[in-house]
């Protein structure tokens, strides 16, 4: 009992870390426009609108952060067979990590845009000053929570595959999440929130998206500000509930009927998701109604 | 044909050529005539058990609705990334489950495997509902069909003007859950099956017991079995060619040919993650 009582509280506490790791990692790569809006930050100078993003999309938030966790996760591996504190072989190894990171940020923001400058779009340095930095302190907290989440699988619940392996997969699960989730809310609600709310943007006006800010230019930290307020959080969440119903159900009901309760357990979670879902769409459908066009467009 | 001299593109299906399948099938005798006579017995049922789970996950990326780049801007449905990555996440989550319940069981394992896979899967998809329905304001529309094969909601008067639809209808929920189940059941097959084969191998190689070369027998069968799964799940996004709605889209009747790619490049890569202490051996 104390056994199952005990998993439980490290199941909640890697759930914990999982959503904080999953708000931090999307509003990361919204920051740098790593995830697939970043197409329209790179069209956008094409059709003649330069702008002060940043971009630094030169690999997808999955494997770029199954790269950095897996990173993160391996030195910190190394770290504790030499008899170093967990805690802070986790935090040593994740920095470590992070510089990579930054390595990746600022040479793919440079290649990124210079293959713009035939369509005159700069390459700001006090945009890649400012940017990268605040992309590694994000990248820092979702390595180091995945990373722990990662430690407390392995050394307190006892998974078989060793730190580095379980970086890999958690790193990809992370980058897949937060991309899936938060991508939507970065690309439609910000890159186009010129467009009207509650429709899709239309494809005539790719590339068009918002370069100004209340005050100036609009930068990569006005929209990382954006997407903390919900892309981030419901991310997080993603991650959190992910990592959480993986674990609960494992943990609380492996030992019943020789292990297929966690299955049976497994199964009841998906359907209760299944129904939420369509719960989400029908309400979708009745409040909102049929698609119905701007008066602009239909006159 | 195009001005490439390649074939012409079409939405629905794409069968294989009959070379295409004939050397195809060579290839695969060769690996299993080589699995034979490395292993016997052993080595050609780990063998077939790996181009299986090979052929689940190539077909199980199929069902995983993905709208890339234009679902972000909700140009049009499915989940807004790339679709390699989102069937990676799904079918490794799978892995991690099946992993920890392989001492159980392999029916245990790979059944946890899917189901790892299909909460996952179930997770993020219900998310992604949330975020356009609550964060865009935008109800789901299929670009596909004109009624959801499930619900039997009607598509085409919720689309919004300029777009091929967005969001993602219940039927891309149920591809998604489905996606990920034989993702992460072919992944853990996958790890299974080269985990038997390291277990036998090792503590004869390395004179040590099963217990002692257990981490090191893990570590491979994991490290092989995530590479095994890329592999696959790549091989699947090349035949869908960008972005696929689900069941109910016309690119998912292209699966034959990707099962077939995917049944060849497991069997490769199968041989030499099984041959590896030979291999080794010789160098």
């Amino acid at each position: 009992m104390e056994e199952i009582i005990f998993g439980i509280g490290i199941t909640a506490l890697a759930g914990a870390l999982a959503t904080i790791a999953g708000a931090a990692e999307d509003t990361e790569s919204d920051i740098g426009s790593q995830g697939d809006p970043n197409s329209q930050v790179q069209l956008a100078p094409q059709m003649g609108y330069v702008h002060r993003i940043f971009n630094k999309a030169i690999a997808g938030e999955p494997p770029a952060y199954g790269l950095w966790v897996a990173l993160g996760a391996g030195l910190a591996w190394a770290f504790m067979a030499m008899q170093i504190n967990p805690i802070l072989a986790i935090v040593l190894g994740s920095a470590l990590a992070v510089f990579v990171q930054g390595v990746y940020a600022t040479t793919a923001y440079l290649g990124r845009t210079a293959s713009l400058s035939k369509f005159e779009q700069p390459v700001y340095v006090d945009i890649l000053k400012s940017m990268t930095t605040v992309t590694m302190a994000h990248a820092f907290v979702a390595i180091f929570a995945t990373v722990t989440v990662c430690h407390l699988m392995n050394g307190a619940l006892g998974h078989p595959f060793p730190l580095p392996l379980l970086g890999l997969i958690w790193g990809i699960a992370l980058g897949a999440a937060g991309s899936a989730t938060g991508n939507p809310f970065y690309g439609k609600e910000r890159q186009y929130q010129n467009q009207a709310f509650g429709a899709g943007v239309p494809i005539a006006a790719s590339g068009n998206i918002v370069r100004y800010a209340e005050a100036g230019q609009r930068n990569s930290i006005d929209n990382g500000f954006f997407s903390a307020k919900l892309g981030g959080p419901a991310s997080g969440i993603c991650f959190g509930l992910i990592v959480f119903f993986e674990l609960w159900r494992t943990v609380v009901f492996e030992p019943v009927a020789a292990g297929w309760g966690a299955i049976l357990v497994g199964v009841v979670v998906i359907l209760i998701f299944a129904i939420i879902d369509r719960y989400i769409e029908v309400w979708a459908r009745k409040t909102f109604g049929p698609y119905v066009a701007p008066e602009e467009a239909s006159s | 044909m195009t001005a490439l001299g390649g074939p012409k593109q079409t939405a629905g299906v794409q069968p294989p050529t009959a070379m295409g399948i004939v050397l195809s099938i060579v290839l695969i005798v060769i690996a299993l005539a080589l699995a034979y006579l490395l292993l016997q017995m052993a080595g050609l049922v780990a063998l077939i058990g790996i181009i299986i789970g090979g052929a689940l996950v190539a077909f199980g990326v199929h069902f995983v609705p993905v709208g890339g780049a234009p679902a972000a801007m909700g140009q049009s449905p499915g989940i807004a990334t790339g679709v390699a990555m989102l069937a990676a996440g799904a079918g490794l989550a799978g892995l991690f489950a099946g992993a920890w319940a392989a001492p159980l069981g392999l029916a245990i394992a790979v059944a946890s495997g899917a189901i790892g896979g299909g909460l996952l899967m179930a997770i993020t998809c219900t998310m992604v509902n949330i975020i356009y329905v609550f964060g865009m304001g935008i109800p789901a529309a299929s670009g596909k069909v004109a009624k959801d094969p499930i619900t039997g909601d009607t598509f085409p008067e919720y689309k919004s003007q300029g777009t091929e639809g967005h969001g993602l209808p219940f039927v891309s929920w149920v591809g998604g859950v489905i996606g990920g189940a034989l993702g992460g059941l072919g992944g853990t097959l996958i790890y299974l099956e080269l985990l038997g084969v390291y277990q036998a191998q090792l503590p004869v190689i390395l004179g040590a017991t099963v217990e002692q070369i257990a981490p090191v027998a893990i570590s491979l069968a994991g490290i092989f079995a995530v590479g095994m799964f890329l592999v696959n799940a790549v091989l699947a996004a090349y035949n869908i060619t960008g972005t696929i709605e689900g069941p109910h889209d016309p690119k998912f009747k292209r699966f034959p040919r990707a099962i077939i790619a995917s049944a060849v490049a497991s069997a490769v890569a199968g041989i030499v993650a099984l041959g590896l202490f030979q291999l080794l051996g010789v160098f």
